[in-house]
């Protein structure tokens, strides 16, 4: 388990915020998936097998981009 | 070495960058919309002549077949180029089943200019215009909102750019003007007055006071000299220092502030869950609610273009962003609020529970009282500089306040060496034991004494005065034989009286928990205005009593996040104070730059006032969804009306957000 903070880019609505959230949920190895819009900024807790490739899909899937990704 | 240098260079490198694109990923969203906003404009103008005039008045310029298909032209550019950006990530939407609040605009706007094609046609009453004027209001309102978002993080934009941009170092004899990006741990930075200091590090040389303010919120300049830690990005007021560099880039103090306040703000509220899952439904629970009330009508009236009306009203008036942004601008403003004043708001949850906290419990040492307690009588039955030498020789070794006190004195009183001391050990709470030579030798309270059977007799007239005077007694005794005993007093902060008296006036129950003895502690209590003390409690154990004051209310606690963590994990609000870099940031569920009691009110006071705000706001955004989509459904609100009202309840969320600080804290 590593914790991940992910600048979200193309977030302009709460419902945006959601969507993201929901769709890193969906994926597997992902836990604890919240997404401040404000911020714009996601953060999870990830397991050692969820790739960069993985979240950058799952927020790609919701219809935005990850522009950095940050471990802990 | 070599590498560990470039390492650390690249790290630097890597927050700053961080810091540049927070603030221009905002404010290029800004300036999009604000393209847009204009590029709408000049289109819409036009527009809204035609519009009032031919619709409203009734003044045919041309005839219907020109109108609309200038109603088309002038409206293109604004639904389809301006609005491209709003329309593609709707569709995506759509297709995708992830809905946004775009997939309600876009189809609302899309549907409305179809109108107009048909309307060249056929019979169906032309929507061209309106989608248009959708679309402008959509962008103008967006324009607006994200302005006043980049407001409520002002705050937090400030704290980034608080940090040093250069720094003088010394480097053998030469000064250096460099990057703050090249200083590496261990450099000595020259700070000269009116200079900010460029990181953490420790004063190595020099005397001076530094105003911390932007980072504590303490207003008074602190004393520095040689040994003294001092925060980067604070300013040096009247003299030179000489500060060796011992934390860098995301290390620093104001880089931890950084972070802990952005991840608070993304934290959740409880009270937000239900709007949380409003907001995941809302847009498919519109579009169903759009086609119902079309078929709906359809059925009832027969008018084809009226129930295209009565949808598209629909569509762009319900608002899934004042819902979504109720309570996360909310906790963003009060939580940028707090950071400016050292108040760190570390979880959304601890400002919702705070309301309904009723016992405030206060850990003594540090806490109520300075910390920083010092030795203020003696009595001895052997020379007083053995006594002093042979309990400072012990107590060196510990790192507790009081022993330190005891330290500082041995040294004032000439005592520069220490004995050699084996069998050392701290019994917390208790005191300490060790042996120099063949004596063995126990300092602690008189309960240690008691515990090891050692005899009190002779002292216990000084002891009951000591004690009854709110002193902690430090008992020495050598090998079963009291040597003397020295009293330690530690006085109160300055602001601890006035703070706790508002306390206790806003109807807090105030509790006082420590590990001293009762009349110790109900001394200090007397004083400071708490009426209820738990005396005599391990540091273990208090964890405990907090859970126990549990049982009659909401507990939040006050202490020190180091020795304090499992009573202030325990208490339902944790408040955790420190003074500048010594606080444990992790340990609190707010946590205080600043060790004054006035902060913990003001935390207290800011919570209450930022979960009002939550509430204030949650409350519109209900309101304003549960009223204004039954009237768009009943066919009462005029498509442009809808959309005007939609964007306007977001942009009042945020602003009624931002005038939180008005509040007086």
């Amino acid at each position: 388990m590593k914790k991940v903070i992910m600048e979200i880019q193309g977030m302009h609505c709460a419902s945006c915020a959601s969507n993201v959230e929901k769709s890193l949920s969906k994926t597997q190895g992902v836990k604890n998936a919240r997404v401040n819009m404000i911020a714009k900024k996601g953060y999870a807790d990830i397991e050692d097998s969820v790739s960069e490739e993985d979240l950058r899909k799952a927020v790609r899937r919701a219809g935005y981009n990850i522009a950095k990704i940050n471990y802990e | 070495m070599e590498m560990k240098h470039d390492m650390q260079h690249e790290h630097n490198v890597h927050v700053k960058n961080d810091e540049q694109d927070h603030s221009s990923m905002e404010d290029e969203e800004i300036k999009d919309w604000k393209m847009k906003l204009i590029g709408s404009l000049i289109f819409a103008i036009p527009i809204l002549i035609f519009m009032v005039l031919d619709r409203i008045f009734g003044i045919t310029l041309f005839n219907e077949e020109i109108v609309i298909l200038s109603l088309l032209i002038l409206g293109f550019p604004i639904v389809f180029i301006f609005g491209f950006s709003t329309i593609k990530s709707g569709f995506r939407g759509l297709f995708s089943f992830y809905f946004n609040m775009d997939s309600l605009i876009a189809l609302g706007t899309i549907i409305a200019y179809l109108t107009g094609i048909f309307a060249l046609f056929g019979k169906v009453a032309d929507y061209s215009g309106i989608s248009a004027m959708i679309m402008a209001i959509f962008i103008i309102g967006k324009y607006i909102e994200a302005k006043a978002r980049g407001r409520a993080t002002q705050e937090i934009k400030k704290l980034l750019e608080l940090g040093a941009k250069n720094a003088r170092i010394l480097r053998g004899k030469e000064e250096l003007e460099i990057q703050i990006e090249e200083i590496k741990i261990g450099d000595i930075m020259i700070v000269k007055p009116g200079e900010k200091i460029p990181t953490d590090g420790i004063v190595v040389r020099g005397e001076s006071s530094v105003d911390e303010s932007m980072i504590t919120g303490e207003s008074m300049p602190v004393e520095k000299k040689a040994k003294n830690n001092v925060i980067g990005a604070t300013i040096n007021q009247d003299g030179i220092l000489y500060v060796k560099a011992i934390k860098i880039g995301k290390d620093t103090f104001l880089s931890h502030i950084i972070k802990l306040v952005e991840e608070a703000q993304g934290t959740k509220v409880p009270i937000q869950k239900l709007a949380d899952k409003i907001t995941s439904v809302f847009v498919p629970a519109i579009l169903v609610l759009a086609v119902l009330s079309f078929i709906g009508w359809l059925i009832i009236s027969g008018d084809l273009s009226r129930s295209i009306g009565v949808a598209v009203a629909v569509l762009v008036i319900a608002c899934p962003c004042s819902l979504g942004l109720a309570v996360p601008i909310a906790l963003t403003v009060g939580s940028g609020i707090g950071a400016k004043s050292g108040i760190l708001i570390r979880r959304g949850e601890a400002i919702q529970t705070m309301k309904e906290v009723k016992i405030i419990v206060f850990d003594k040492t540090g806490t109520i009282t300075k910390g920083k307690p010092e030795v203020t009588d003696i009595y001895s039955k052997v020379k007083e500089n053995y006594l002093l030498e042979v309990a400072s020789s012990l107590e060196n070794l510990s790192e507790h306040p009081i022993a330190r006190a005891i330290v500082k004195k041995a040294n004032e009183s000439g005592i520069k060496k220490f004995k050699e001391v084996k069998k050392f050990s701290i019994l917390r709470g208790r005191g300490i034991e060790g042996s120099i030579g063949k004596n063995k030798i126990i300092i602690g309270n008189s309960g240690l004494m008691h515990l090891n059977k050692i005899s009190l007799k002779g002292f216990e007239q000084n002891i009951n005065k000591l004690e009854s005077e709110g002193k902690t007694l430090m008992i020495a005794a050598e090998n079963g034989k009291v040597l003397g005993l020295m009293a330690v007093a530690d006085a109160l902060k300055e602001d601890s009286i006035n703070a706790i008296s508002e306390l206790n006036k806003q109807g807090y129950r105030t509790v006082m928990l420590t590990g001293d003895n009762k009349r110790t502690a109900e001394a200090i209590a007397k004083e400071v205005g708490i009426k209820e003390v738990i005396a005599n409690v391990l540091p273990e154990d208090k964890a405990k009593k907090v859970e126990e004051l549990q049982k009659r209310a909401m507990v939040a606690f006050v202490g020190d996040g180091i020795n304090d963590a499992p009573a202030l994990k325990q208490s339902n609000v944790g408040i955790a104070i420190g003074t500048g870099t010594d606080i444990a940031i992790e340990a609190g569920d707010l946590v205080l730059a600043n060790g004054s009691l006035t902060s913990v009110l003001h935390s207290i006071n800011l919570s209450k006032k930022t979960f009002r705000k939550i509430k204030q706001n949650l409350f519109w955004a209900f309101a304003y969804n549960v009223i204004a989509i039954p009237v768009a459904v009943l066919g009462l609100l005029h498509p442009i009306i809808a959309e005007a009202a939609m964007a306007l309840s977001s942009i009042t969320v945020v602003t009624n957000a931002n005038l939180l600080r008005k509040a007086k804290i």
